[in-house]
């Protein structure tokens, strides 16, 4: 509301709708993983937003980025559990 | 003769040569009293045209005293201006229409402030209040307040109150009495003989003599009717207490507000007494009569009209006030515009408050804390106020992270909300102390809730354009301060070791292995106070709380979303069916009782053991769906005309069901509620205020049960999930929280 701008959900959201036409000519099975990584940058609107940067998609990119780095770690957690348990 | 007389302020309003005042005197006694009262405002221009206006002002047949003085604009600074006086105030109103229309160009100040609003400010008055009245007569000679509006328990006033309800809604059917009560007297007079109604309404309107005349749909049914039947017969009712003056009818309107579309029905207010509609009256379910003699007090606005204005003209009332009594000139039409930005200062400085995506999932333990009215708290500690510079580290527009006041004296925004924020406070500190049942609680709850949206509001008018104590800037500055806040407030919880659950502008939900009681929180709460300079205050701790995903997409949190339970049991949901307006009763009933159920865990480990208990009774209330069991209002949809009929595109249900309201020759305007049941085959709705009562083998079942189904699992859900040994945490594989020590420590481990 009286807002000059557009929030940063909102660019967010035309960031996503600008690769429609690269998400449809991806195969299904890329196609979900590609929305993973929009819904995985969607966890960081509130940092993007603060941050104020003047090319959103490039914080867009970071928190996809920082997203699958968490899940490299956890993933390496898991293994070096795995990993330590045998004999 | 000169006399004194202390009583209770009831009502103020201008008759034809100066002002009258009603007092309900200690004496037990009702007093109209007259005062003489003059009226001011001011005009600003070029001095040729200042003086002609000077000279045209002298022709007119209104008596004026007119004075070439100094005053404060707060946007332009000191003005040389021209003040124009009227001794009979009711005829500002005339003489500035007609100095409008001859000198267009002049900027004027002043000029639309009521006249009760103009008296409250120079006498320091408010309505109810304690005063002591000097008479000559019935001519008021001196008037000082006892009390202020500031006073946690006002001392009650003995107020007459004739209470009127018809036998039904008029909206949905025709009432056949209307039931007359006060005190322990209680009885029905019959609406279809206008004249023994008028008649008997008239004998208890002279022998009761009520202060208030509490009614339900008075505004929109019962008074307008009234009025036609003693002017149809040539009966007098005396509904005014003031029989000089007539009966003030307003019209119906709709308007916007806060992206809502908002309807008023038409409106009667009387003289000399007041009268209420509960149902016309705004935010009555909040806070009820309570609330609106709150309202009027800090307002200042007489009762009947700050039971019907909306905050925002209530906080604007205040402004006024504090203007009028510090010399701040009021423009009449604001002229400021934005101050030109680049574009990354815009970008910068064009954002609300932090709105984070919380963990989806349940977690336990967790503790809700909160700053205190943030927003208004922000103003106030921080001077912020369109006449006062910005602070040199304000964070809206510098890059720092200072949190600074701006230099100088307080500004009219802090000046008009400090008491009201301190009485906020107070309030809220005292109910901490009292007893679940302590008789006080539902009155300073009801208090509490009045200055809520008093202070929500204030913060919506810093950023309107034609609000007169607006400038953007300001509220930029607002949220600039509430991020820094609330970013503060995350580092001290992290610094700490606690994990951030969630954040929404100004309450984190925090969590540390560990910590169940408020004493473990306690050392944060501090912190975060010297961290920010804001008060923050616990607003529980959960035993549980669920934070849900968006319905569109599982792996998307939705911010305002969520429910959970208290450690003293008590039940917080947000954003789900049950606090959804639109929701069928026996829906949201269904919804809340699940909660209920599972709120007798004693904590999420027994969670398990209440399941099947909430298993069960969703079993029997789909049955009694499925069988037909539950009454047809309980099923009813309530939902807003968002626009004019003719603007539907695609007529939504509820527009289906208001063109069966005007099949029916009723009419419902945009912001009105229309409420209907689903129903099989075309058009799918039922509207509910046209007779005769739906055929109950219409409903639409498969559709409520949908609904109902809905409904259900945005709770039941998490809760299985959880009790089926799901990760709490850990619901979608997207989102781990952090409980993995870093990678490095992991590897020295290893080689240790």
């Amino acid at each position: 509301m009286g807002r000059t701008l557009p929030s940063a959900t909102q660019t967010f959201l035309q960031e996503e709708a600008a690769f429609a036409r690269f998400r449809r000519a991806l195969r299904r099975s890329d196609q979900i993983s590609l929305d993973d990584l929009f819904s995985s940058a969607r966890q960081h609107l509130a940092a993007a937003q603060y941050a104020s940067h003047a090319l959103p998609f490039e914080v867009f990119l970071l928190s996809m980025l920082l997203e699958e780095h968490k899940e490299v770690e956890r993933l390496r957690q898991l293994l070096e559990e795995h990993l330590s348990r045998q004999p | 003769m000169n006399t004194t007389l202390t009583g209770w302020l009831l009502d103020v309003y201008p008759n034809e040569t100066n002002l009258t005042l009603w007092l309900i005197g200690d004496d037990g006694q009702r007093h109209r009293l007259v005062q003489d009262f003059s009226a001011r405002l001011y005009v600003a221009g070029p001095a040729a045209r200042l003086r002609l206006l000077w000279r045209w002002l002298e022709q007119q047949p209104i008596p004026v005293h007119l004075e070439r003085t100094r005053r404060m604009d707060a946007f332009t600074g000191m003005q040389t201006v021209l003040a124009v006086e009227a001794r009979q105030p009711a005829r500002l109103d005339e003489l500035f229409r007609g100095m409008l229309a001859a000198f267009p160009e002049l900027t004027y100040y002043d000029a639309d402030i009521s006249l009760p609003l103009r008296h409250a400010a120079a006498f320091n008055v408010f309505p109810l209040a304690h005063c002591q009245v000097e008479l000559c007569g019935d001519r008021v000679t001196g008037l000082q307040p006892l009390n202020t509006p500031w006073e946690i328990e006002p001392e009650p006033v003995p107020l007459r109150i004739l209470s009127l309800e018809p036998d039904c809604e008029p909206a949905h059917g025709e009432p056949q009495s209307v039931i007359v009560s006060h005190g322990r007297v209680r009885y029905i007079l019959p609406v279809h003989n206008r004249t023994q109604l008028l008649v008997g309404l008239s004998a208890e309107l002279r022998r009761f003599d009520p202060d208030l005349v509490l009614t339900s749909w008075g505004d929109t049914w019962l008074l307008p009717l009234l009025l036609q039947a003693s002017r149809e017969r040539g009966l007098v009712l005396p509904l005014n207490r003031d029989e000089s003056m007539a009966v003030v009818e307003r019209k119906e309107h709709t308007y916007f507000s806060y992206g809502q579309i908002i309807y008023r029905g038409r409106q009667v207010q009387l003289r000399g007494r007041w009268h209420l509609d509960c149902h016309n009256a705004i935010l009555w379910n909040d806070y009820a009569l309570q609330g609106v003699l709150e309202m009027a007090r800090v307002t200042r606005q007489p009762v009947q009209e700050a039971a019907r204005l909306s905050p925002g003209t209530g906080i604007s009332s205040m402004q006024f006030v504090t203007a009028l009594q510090h010399e701040l000139l009021i423009p009449w039409h604001k002229q400021q515009a934005e101050t030109p930005k680049s574009t990354m200062d815009l970008l910068r400085a064009d954002m609300g408050g932090m709105v984070y995506q919380p963990t989806v999932g349940l977690h336990r333990d967790v503790a809700g804390i909160d700053f205190v009215s943030m927003y208004p708290g922000i103003m106030v500690r921080f001077n912020i106020s369109p006449e006062v510079p910005r602070a040199r580290t304000d964070p809206s527009t510098s890059s720092g992270q200072c949190l600074e006041p701006a230099p100088g004296e307080p500004g009219i925004i802090p000046l008009t909300l400090a008491p009201l924020l301190n009485k906020r406070l107070t309030l809220k500190s005292s109910m901490l102390h009292l007893k679940r049942d302590d008789c006080r609680r539902p009155l300073y709850q009801a208090l509490a809730s009045a200055h809520k949206w008093l202070l929500v509001t204030c913060f919506g008018y810093l950023g309107y354009k034609n609000a007169r104590f607006g400038r953007i800037e300001s509220h930029e500055a607002v949220t600039a301060y509430g991020r820094e806040a609330l970013l503060r407030a995350k580092e001290a919880a992290e610094d700490l070791d606690y994990e951030i659950l969630h954040m929404y502008v100004d309450g984190l939900w925090v969590q540390k292995a560990g910590c169940k009681s408020p004493e473990d929180f306690e050392a944060l709460l501090a912190d975060i106070t010297a961290r920010t300079g804001l008060p923050i205050s616990m607003d529980g701790i959960y035993r549980w709380v669920v934070f849900l995903p968006s319905r569109v997409n599982k792996r998307v949190p939705v911010p305002n979303c969520y429910f959970g339970v208290f450690q003293d049991g008590s039940i917080k949901v947000r954003g789900i069916e049950a606090r959804r307006h639109d929701t069928a009763p026996f829906i949201a009933e269904t919804q809340m009782r699940l909660l209920e159920i599972l709120a007798r865990a004693e904590d999420a480990a027994h969670l398990g053991e209440v399941l099947p208990q909430a298993q069960e009774y969703v079993r029997r209330q789909l049955h009694r769906l499925r069988t037909g069991q539950v009454p047809l209002e309980k099923l009813l949809i309530s939902q807003k005309l968002s626009r004019e009929l003719g603007e539907y595109s695609s007529p939504s249900p509820a527009a289906r069901a208001v063109r069966q309201l005007q099949a029916a020759g009723k009419t419902a305007r945009p912001g009105q509620k229309v409420r209907f049941l689903y129903t099989l085959g075309k058009p799918g709705v039922r509207t509910w205020d046209v007779p005769p009562p739906p055929d109950p083998h219409s409903v639409d079942l498969p559709r409520y049960r949908t609904l109902f189904e809905r409904a259900v699992n945005t709770v039941l859900t998490p809760i299985q999930y959880s009790v089926n040994g799901g990760m709490d945490d850990e619901c979608l594989y997207l989102f781990p929280s952090v409980k993995f020590q870093p990678v490095a420590a992991l590897l020295r481990g290893n080689v240790a």
